[in-house]
């Protein structure tokens, strides 16, 4: 997607972070691809 | 595009975050309670739930993205309906971006990001309607290898007579609740619309 040229460079540090306060589990478990289907 | 060519005001700070607009696909388990915010472009990782999401990029890997010169970092958007450009959006949302953001004519490329708000889209209406889509989805198409297409009730009629594979369907509503609970963020308000014209 086309965002034109750049402008400026901006440096942020928010005073608080824009995370959730109860973040939900963090565990990264990875989602499992299916079983291939058997060709016909 | 140099760095020595652009002539940019570099370096502005801030201490708020850049609000702005982007879409994502999405993947998800077999039940579909489990799922995950996966960018549309560049490396393919899924958004983390509950840490920020970090740019990266993939054809330097010895620049810190967003680097000025490069078209890396995480992507978002100033008007909404830019994004009906998106390739297959499945999410659409508000974003929050901070750390190193490169400002663009239309948009940002940024070095951490979190969702804000988010809403499953039918991307036939989105790429249609943009934000004014009327309609909401009712179903989620789960294809191999856990890729979710969320469809309104017309475009899932319409997809079936046009011989849409769809070998798993579930309902629309809690793929969007596990969504949000995920990420513990809240919907975005339905139709978008006004929220986002403010």
């Amino acid at each position: 997607m086309d965002i034109g040229r750049p402008q400026r460079i901006i440096e942020i540090e928010p005073v608080s972070l824009p995370l959730p306060e109860d973040a939900p589990d963090l565990d990264p478990e990875p989602l499992v691809p299916d079983p291939a289907e058997p060709r016909p | 595009m140099s760095a020595q060519r652009l002539q940019l005001e570099t370096s502005t700070s801030s201490v708020e975050p850049v609000h702005a607009w982007r879409s994502w696909t999405l993947a998800g388990s077999r039940d579909g309670s489990r799922v995950r915010l996966m960018p549309i472009a560049g490396n393919g990782r899924p958004w983390p739930p509950g840490l920020p999401a970090a740019g990266s990029c993939t054809r330097h890997r010895t620049h810190k993205a967003p680097h000025v010169a490069c078209t890396c970092g995480l992507h978002a958007v100033g008007d909404p309906d830019r994004l009906r450009q998106a390739r297959d959006p499945a999410v659409f949302g508000s974003v929050a971006l901070w750390g190193r953001v490169v400002e663009h004519e239309h948009g940002f490329r940024a070095e951490l990001g979190y969702p804000q708000r988010l809403r499953l889209v039918c991307y036939l209406c989105f790429s249609l309607w943009g934000t004014h889509a009327p309609s909401e989805c009712s179903v989620v198409v789960r294809h191999r290898g856990g890729r979710m297409v969320p469809l309104c009730e017309p475009h899932r009629e319409l997809s079936l007579r046009y011989g849409y594979r769809m070998r798993t369907t579930l309902p629309a509503r809690p793929i969007e609740s596990a969504l949000l609970s995920t990420y513990a963020v809240d919907p975005l308000p339905d139709p978008a619309w006004g929220f986002m014209a403010a």
